[in-house]
C-alpha cells in the first residue's frame, strides 16, 4: 500500500526536478546570452565600455594618493582591468562598426599610455634599462604667439594684397574683409566671407562671422560661428564650436551674395558634419547658439 | 593559358577599370567627377564616406571611386585600394600652404603592395587660380621624378573650367588599356 502511494509522489518529484532543472538552465542560458557580446546592442556595449573606461580612469587617478607598497598591485589591476577591456571589445568586433572599433582602440592605447606613464612616474622601476623613454609629443600646438589662421589657398602675402577691408569678389576662392583685425590676438575676429569655399585651421577664442559656400573648420576650439552656408559646414579636430545663423545685415548684402553666387534663403548652417564623430548620435564638439545669446548687432563691434 | 591571362581576357570582354580618387581634402575630387558626369558643381560640401559613379568613356566603362580627403578618413583610403587599375591624385594647386603634406600622403601609398600594379595620374587641380603652382614647380614639390614604381603623368586643370579633365582620363584609360587589354 504504501509503495503504492509512494510511487506517484516520487514521479510527481521527478517531473518538478525536471521542470526546474530546465528553468534553470534556461536561466542560465538568458544570462550568458546577455553577457556574451554576439547578442549585444551597441548601445549595451556603449555603456558598458564607458563604464570600464571611467572605473579605469579612476584607477589611475587614484594612483598618486596610495602609498607605495600598493602600488604594484594597484597597477597591475589597471593593466588587468585595459587587458579585460580590450578582450571585450575584440569579442565585440562582430557588431561594432570600423569606426567605433576604431574609436575604442583609440580609447583603450590612451589609457595604456597613461597607465605606462603613471607607473614610470610614480613606480620607477629598480632594475637596470636602457635609458630609451619615449619623448611625449607636444599635446598640442601653442598658438599664442603666432596666431595662423588663413583662408582657403590664400598664403600669407595674398591675404596681405587682399587687405582692402571690404569684399573682393573678384576672385571665387579667396575673400575676406577686416582684415585689420584679423591675425591679431584679439579675442572678436570678423572674417566677412563671400566666396566658394572657406578653410579655417588653428582658431581659439573667436567669433567669426562667415558666408559661404563650404567652411572645413580644422584644430580649432571655443568659437561661436556666424555662419551662412550654402552647401555644408564640416569639422576636424575641433572642440567647443558653437554655431548660429549668419545675421549680420549691411546694405548691399544682396549684391554681395549675388556676386558671389550664394543663395541668400539657403542656408544650412544647423547641417554640420563633424568628422570625428561619425555617429548618430549629436556631436559633442558643437553645439547651438541660445537664440537669446546670440550677439544681435555687429555695427558697433 | 595561364591564369593572368584569363583574368586579362575576362576584363578585356567587360572592358570595365576601377579608378581610385584620392588626394587631400578640398582638392576638387568630388567636383572632378560630378564634372565629368554633367552634374551641378556647386552644391558640393567636403565628403564624407566616398562616392561611386560608372562613366562609359570611348567604350570603356569607368568604376570612379570618389573618396573624401579630410584627415581623418585618411585611414581609411585603403579600404579601397583592391584592384585598383588607375589612381588619379588630385592636387590644390593654390593651396600651397598645404602642398609640403601632399607628397608624404602621395608616396606613402605608392608603398602599397595592393596599388602597386596601377597608373597613376596627378591632376593638378585649380589652375584656373591665380596664384596656381605651375606643373613643373608641383612635380619637384611633389617628388614625381623619385617615381620608378608607377606609369605616372601630371597634367594641369581645372574642374571648374573642364580645362584639360578629359585630355587626363584619355592618358589614363590610354595607359591601363595597354597594361590590362590588348589596345584594339
Amino acid at each position: 500500500m504504501d509503495i503504492m502511494d509512494q510511487k506517484p509522489n516520487k514521479l510527481n518529484i521527478l517531473t518538478k526536478r525536471e521542470l526546474e532543472r530546465q528553468i534553470n538552465l534556461q536561466k542560465k542560458k538568458e544570462n550568458k546570452d546577455l553577457l556574451s557580446a554576439d547578442t549585444e546592442k551597441l548601445g549595451f556595449f556603449e555603456t558598458i565600455f564607458a563604464e570600464k573606461q571611467n572605473y579605469i580612469e579612476c584607477l589611475l587617478n587614484d594612483s598618486p594618493n596610495l602609498p607605495k607598497s600598493q602600488l604594484p598591485d594597484h597597477f597591475n589591476l589597471v593593466s588587468k582591468e585595459i587587458l579585460t577591456l580590450q578582450k571585450y571589445v575584440a569579442a565585440s568586433t562582430i557588431f561594432l562598426r570600423n569606426y567605433d572599433l576604431k574609436r575604442c582602440q583609440d580609447i583603450l592605447q590612451e589609457l595604456t599610455a597613461k597607465a605606462k606613464d603613471y607607473e614610470d612616474e610614480f613606480l620607477p622601476k629598480k632594475k637596470f634599462g636602457f635609458k630609451n623613454k619615449i619623448k611625449q609629443r607636444p599635446s598640442h600646438k601653442n598658438l599664442n604667439g603666432s596666431k595662423y589662421d588663413e583662408v582657403d589657398a590664400v598664403t600669407k602675402p595674398r591675404i596681405t594684397e587682399i587687405n582692402c577691408g571690404f569684399f573682393n569678389r573678384s576672385n571665387e576662392m579667396l575673400t575676406m574683409a577686416n582684415t585689420d583685425i584679423f591675425m591679431k590676438d584679439i579675442s572678436v575676429e570678423k572674417l566677412e566671407n563671400l566666396s566658394t569655399s572657406i578653410f579655417a585651421e588653428n582658431c581659439e577664442n573667436c567669433t567669426l562671422v562667415i558666408a559661404c559656400q563650404q567652411l572645413r573648420l580644422h584644430n580649432s576650439k571655443n568659437i561661436d560661428i556666424y555662419l551662412h552656408v550654402t552647401s555644408r559646414a564640416i569639422m576636424e579636430d575641433c572642440k567647443g564650436i558653437f554655431v548660429a545663423p549668419y545675421n549680420w545685415k549691411y546694405e548691399g548684402i544682396e549684391d554681395d551674395f549675388q556676386n558671389a553666387s550664394l543663395d541668400l534663403t539657403v542656408n544650412n548652417w544647423r547641417c554640420i558634419d563633424d568628422f570625428n564623430w561619425l555617429s548618430e548620435k549629436h556631436s559633442p564638439n558643437w553645439k547651438e547658439i541660445d537664440e537669446k545669446d546670440r550677439i544681435k548687432s555687429w555695427d558697433d563691434i | 593559358m595561364g591564369f593572368l591571362t584569363v583574368l586579362k581576357k575576362m576584363k578585356q570582354k567587360e572592358k570595365e577599370m576601377r579608378i581610385l580618387m584620392l588626394g587631400l581634402d578640398n582638392a576638387g575630387k568630388t567636383t572632378i567627377l560630378k564634372r565629368f558626369n554633367g552634374e551641378p558643381i556647386n552644391t558640393i560640401s567636403p565628403t564624407l564616406g566616398f562616392n561611386i559613379k560608372t562613366l562609359e568613356h570611348r567604350g570603356f566603362k569607368l568604376n570612379m571611386w570618389d573618396v573624401g580627403g579630410q584627415k581623418s578618413l585618411r585611414s581609411y583610403w585603403r579600404n579601397y585600394f583592391e584592384c585598383t587599375d588607375g589612381l588619379i591624385w588630385v592636387v590644390d594647386s593654390a593651396d600651397k600652404r598645404r602642398l609640403e603634406d601632399c607628397p608624404n600622403e602621395l608616396h606613402v601609398l605608392l608603398k602599397e603592395e595592393r596599388l602597386s600594379g596601377a597608373t597613376l595620374l596627378i591632376f593638378a587641380n585649380k589652375q584656373d587660380l591665380p596664384g596656381a603652382c605651375a606643373v613643373e614647380e608641383l612635380r619637384d614639390i611633389l617628388e614625381l621624378d623619385k617615381i620608378k614604381t608607377h606609369h605616372w603623368k601630371i597634367i594641369r586643370c581645372s574642374a571648374v573650367t573642364g580645362e584639360n579633365l578629359l585630355d587626363g582620363i584619355d592618358w589614363l584609360i590610354n595607359d591601363i588599356a595597354a597594361r590590362i587589354f590588348t589596345l584594339d
